[in-house]
């Protein structure tokens, strides 16, 4: 066929509109993918850069000792931003009767690289944010400590031998969480000041922290550059790294973004293969006609490719603007509800646009139209011929295959395209197996049934291998819709249940046994909630097997073990959130002198199960053997220790007391008469950790409802294309019930059961499908325990035979108001 | 013209092979017109559908203008259609997304000829749609849909013209009409002619008489 004829066959095709309902399909699947991953890039860089102001930089380089300058200048040749904070707990004095432990954290021009810093010129006055930082011979203070140190804008307080001017209140840090220097309020000063405080001696506990800032390549090859130069004390904190809750967050808000992403490239597969096969379906007598009138099957496959080349041409490209302007739209749209400033796509959503496309071109609308090709001419005097059906088999095949791959390279995760696999695998296997049960079964139902029935379930049963397809197409469309809301809603019920709306926000040390009954009444009194109150003793571990361990201050530079001192606990069971890594628990009245240890802990001291330890309580050594080696979820906000004991061994060591309660903001001021009521308690803040987190947490909910909306729509219009890819038969033989005189009634009723028949037995198979899903994910990717869905099971059918009924019905409403002779000649 | 030796098809069904027809000898004059009658289900469109190359007999020898089509593939088959052969269906077999006009050009276009247009239109106006060249087919009466289909299958000027029922979808009055169409084209183009149908009527205007009964051809 010549070369002008198929751009001219081409044209002509394209005017009759069938061209265009595959490109609506290619236009749909690669908007919806590239608007997807669009969205999903953008939100990932925004909450990366958002979770880079915890710790106020893209990465920091963390040291008991002082950052060696060459690395801050090697930093600098890299293009990379850096500050410097250096912190340490100290004694601020105000006068002789007013003194307080304060976390100090110095800072240097530049401070915080990422995220802002917060002051206010009033201890609770207007907060602003934005450049400054306290100058030399300034100090800021957290609103607490003006109360608790009796001063106010102006008057100086002396740090070591330094006296500095209070110019300002600290209101929020970015880097709150990461950078905590022992358990006081916080006073901010400048690092210039440092030395003129003469506070930090050899033997201190200081952190210095190098802030670096800058793009992901340099701070990549930086890190690269300085790891081998760690030395012992040393560390990189990067991004993911820092605050391990809000990294398992990202991570797992990550794998759910890229789990929809690869949930947008099956659906958008399954919207081309269904337009493809009604292109093909609707085509083959045309190809007969063509056939018939001389054109060689090469010449047609010829035809079909160009076409499908062009189209794939027109809706990668119209595809890749749709999809932009779709996230573009979403992100203007939602701008006032979006969790961050979204960042840069960047080219790689255009090029899984392109990829997908030109996969679901070649392996889902090429075979279809291939197989137009060999269409016998002799369809034109037999309509009934069909195709070959092993060739199907095969395309489908091959055609699983390409989108097994697709969502791999996409997800990049085996076990999040396996785990769709998988889902999907349950709902083919038991969809082809219902079809063939429930629509043959039809048979002797419908011959009982009235005449609705008896239409509807003949129907169903005429078309069995086609409704066959299309209820395992609604049902894999459902199954990814419903999967997607239930991972959404179990991710977003862990985050909350991690840090539950009345979860304590403070602890309390340091309390005196015979200052309980003080605490109570003071809880009672403000109408304070207090949790249980923990034994707490303070040691140290001085030698294990006998062999001395040096002092903390000692191995600056080496890895060896070296003394801890740590609060120590009695337990008779295992406290929560604790798992057990090595070694047993001890029966709840043991006499063994036995400790369980925490695991960092162990590594610290250089003790395994079965070691014998010497600990020094107070002036009282005290001789136990390892028992067991446990792990301690620090995020739990639950007291946590590093040791813990039988009752029986420490029961008789004279102890303090440990709890933890929560304040409002607005009762945050009772803190300043807790400690004058209790002067030897100390308090650690946690309000503002857990603010920073809960914010984190419900900004990436919000980003995950708002990808599960697209993905929704994108579900809902596959479902649309499946009713209408069966479209024309029903249409056909609707027409001629109508013609033979059955009522609107019958043949709207016939419709409405067929395709609630249809729908609700998708829906029941996508709540199985969803749910084999759902536990693969739960269990594997998302480290969550899986517990059945049961709503999933009913909402599937319903919502199933609802909508695909209602779509279906809908679709068709042309067959009772248009006079069927208008449809008949159409066919 | 045509000329058949012991055609035979059989098909395969689920009760072993079906015999449709059975060992068919045939030979028809170039430029005459032959009917080939017979009830349905009898044969005659399958051996309509063999004697244009459009399906493969399970034995003997389709001659077609000096050439044996039994030996050549579909492809080369096509290319015989494309050269040689035209068509007149029962259902007309437009396409429905082209033109009346557009219709008529295909054939010429899919031979590479270069007037298409100007001899589309002049056998649109011969079959009197002169008015009709950009109606669609659903907008056309079943008789103007044959009519286009006819000036579609005499615009290449065939060597032969199958018609399979060409007024069965057509009351008699309109039938008529077409089948006179038909004959003066093919009187004036001097294309060979070969009608499968029922009707009695047109057959009897043919020069040859050809009865199909249970796959078995009788007549001359």
């Amino acid at each position: 066929m010549r070369q002008a004829l198929t751009w001219k066959l081409l044209a002509r095709e394209w005017r009759s509109g069938e061209l265009g309902i595959l490109l609506m399909a290619l236009v749909l699947a690669v908007s919806v993918v590239v608007g997807v991953s669009s969205f999903v890039t953008r939100l990932q860089s925004a909450l990366l850069s958002e979770s880079a102001r915890f710790l106020a930089a893209d990465m920091v380089v963390v040291s008991r000792a002082p950052v060696p300058t060459s690395w801050v200048t090697a930093a600098e040749a890299m293009t990379l931003r850096s500050t410097e904070v250096v912190g340490f707990p100290s004694m601020a004095v105000a006068d002789i009767d007013h003194m307080a432990l304060v976390s100090i954290k110095a800072v240097s021009m530049g401070y915080p690289l990422r995220g802002e810093l917060q002051w206010s010129e009033e201890p609770y006055g207007a907060v602003r944010s934005g450049g400054a930082i306290p100058g030399q011979g300034e100090v800021w203070l957290a609103p607490r400590l003006f109360a608790l140190l009796d001063v106010n804008l102006g008057d100086e307080i002396i740090v070591g031998e330094q006296p500095l001017v209070i110019t300002g209140a600290v209101r929020g840090e970015p880097d709150a969480t990461t950078a905590v220097f022992g358990f006081g309020p916080r006073l901010l000063m400048n690092t210039a000041d440092i030395p003129a405080t003469g506070v930090i001696q050899p033997g201190s506990r200081v952190e210095y922290r190098l802030l670096l800032g800058g793009d992901a390549d340099s701070v990549a090859e930086f890190s690269e550059w300085v790891t081998p130069s760690l030395g012992q004390g040393q560390r990189l904190d990067s991004v993911e790294g820092a605050q391990p809750s809000i990294g398992e967050t990202l991570d797992r808000a990550q794998g759910f973004l890229l789990l929809a992403g690869s949930l947008a490239v099956v659906l958008a597969a399954a919207a081309i293969t269904l337009a493809s096969r009604r292109f093909g379906e609707r085509h083959t007598q045309y190809v007969a006609i063509l056939k018939s009138l001389g054109a060689q099957s090469r010449e047609i496959s010829r035809l079909y490719g160009r076409s499908l080349f062009w189209i794939g041409m027109m809706g990668t490209v119209a595809g890749c603007i749709l999809g932009w302007a779709l996230q573009e739209t979403f992100i203007r749209v939602l701008g006032a509800i979006l969790p961050v400033e979204p960042g840069a796509a960047g080219s790689k959503p255009v090029l899984i646009g392109a990829v997908t496309a030109a996969v679901c071109l070649i392996f889902f609308a090429w075979p279809p139209l291939r197989r137009l090709g060999e269409a016998s001419p002799l369809r034109v005097l037999r309509a009934d011929l069909s195709v070959a059906d092993a060739q199907r088999k095969r395309d489908f095949f091959v055609g699983s295959l390409a989108i097994v791959g697709l969502m791999w390279w996409y997800s990049g995760s085996a076990v999040v395209t396996g785990a769709v696999i998988a889902g999907l695998c349950v709902v083919m296997g038991l969809g082809f197996i219902a079809a063939r049960i429930l629509l043959s079964g039809g048979r002797s139902v419908g011959g009982f049934a009235g005449s609705i029935w008896r239409v509807a379930l003949a129907g169903l049963q005429r078309r069995g291998r086609a409704n066959a397809l299309q209820m395992v197409i609604f049902a894999m469309a459902i199954m990814l819709m419903l999967l997607l809301s239930v991972v959404r809603t179990s991710l977003i019920g862990q985050w909350q249940a991690q840090l539950p709306s009345n979860a304590p926000n403070h602890f309390l040390l340091n309390l005196a046994p015979e200052e309980r009954p003080k605490l109570e009444d003071f809880f009672s009194n403000n109408d304070i909630r207090a949790e249980t109150l923990y034994p707490m003793t303070r040691g140290r571990v001085i030698s294990v097997n006998d062999a001395q361990l040096p002092k903390w201050e000692e191995v600056m530079e080496d890895g060896s073990p070296r003394q801890r001192e740590a609060n120590f606990t009695w337990s008779e069971s295992l406290p929560t959130g604790n798992e057990l890594l090595q070694g047993e628990w001890w029966s709840a009245d043991t006499q063994g002198a036995w400790v369980s240890i925490e695991e960092e802990f162990a590594r610290d001291i250089g003790a395994e199960v079965g070691d014998r330890l010497t600990l020094l309580i107070g002036a009282d050594p005290l001789e136990v053997t390892v028992q067991s080696v446990r792990s301690v979820d620090w995020q739990s906000m639950r007291p946590n220790f590093f040791m813990v004991f039988p009752r029986k061994v420490l029961e008789a060591f004279p102890g303090m007391y440990m709890t933890s309660f929560r304040l409002l903001p607005e009762q945050k001021s009772l803190l300043n008469q807790l400690v004058r009521v209790l002067p030897t308690v100390t308090v650690i803040e946690l309000d503002i950790v857990i603010r920073e987190m809960r914010a984190v947490v419900d900004q990436v909910a919000r980003a995950l409802e708002l990808v599960l909306g697209v993905i929704l729509m994108a579900g809902g219009l596959v479902l649309i294309s499946g009713v209408r890819s069966s479209l024309d038969g029903r249409l056909r033989e609707s027409a001629l019930l109508r013609a033979v005189g059955a009522r609107k009634g019958l043949v709207l009723g016939a419709l409405w059961i067929e395709f609630l028949v249809l729908g609700g037995l998708a829906g029941l198979l996508a709540g199985v499908g969803a749910e084999v899903a759902a536990w693969s994910l739960q269990t594997q990717v998302f480290s969550m325990s899986w517990t059945p869905t049961p709503v999933m099971w009913v909402l599937g059918p319903v919502l199933g035979a609802l909508i695909v009924g209602g779509l279906g019905v809908w679709s068709c409403r042309r067959v009772v108001n248009v006079p069927p002779i208008v449809i008949l000649r159409e066919f | 013209m045509i000329k058949v030796n012991q055609l035979l098809k059989t098909v395969p069904t689920a009760d072993g092979d079906l015999t449709i027809l059975r060992g068919i000898d045939l030979s028809i004059a170039a430029g005459a017109s032959a009917a080939i009658v017979g009830a349905s289900g009898s044969g005659k469109s399958t051996l309509l559908g063999l004697l244009a190359g459009m399906d493969v007999a399970s034995g003997g020898e389709v001659w077609l203008d000096g050439v044996c089509i039994s030996s050549l593939d579909e492809d080369e088959r096509a290319r015989l259609r494309a050269e040689k052969v035209g068509f007149v269906f029962q259902s007309f077999q437009l396409l429905p997304a082209l033109t009346a006009r557009e219709n008529v050009m295909l054939p010429l276009e899919l031979a590479g000829v270069s007037d298409a247009r100007q001899i589309a239109e002049r056998f649109l106006a011969e079959v009197g749609l002169r008015d009709r060249l950009d109606h669609y087919p659903t907008t056309l009466s079943g008789g103007e849909q044959q009519r286009v289909a006819i000036a579609r299958a005499f615009a290449r000027e065939p060597a032969v013209l199958f018609a399979d029922e060409p007024t069965g979808n057509l009351d008699t009055r309109t039938g008529e009409r077409i089948v006179d169409l038909l004959f003066e084209l093919n009187a004036r183009v001097s294309t060979t002619l070969v009608l499968v149908t029922h009707d009695e009527r047109l057959a009897g205007r043919c020069d040859q008489r050809f009865s199909m009964t249970a796959g078995e051809l009788s007549g001359s």
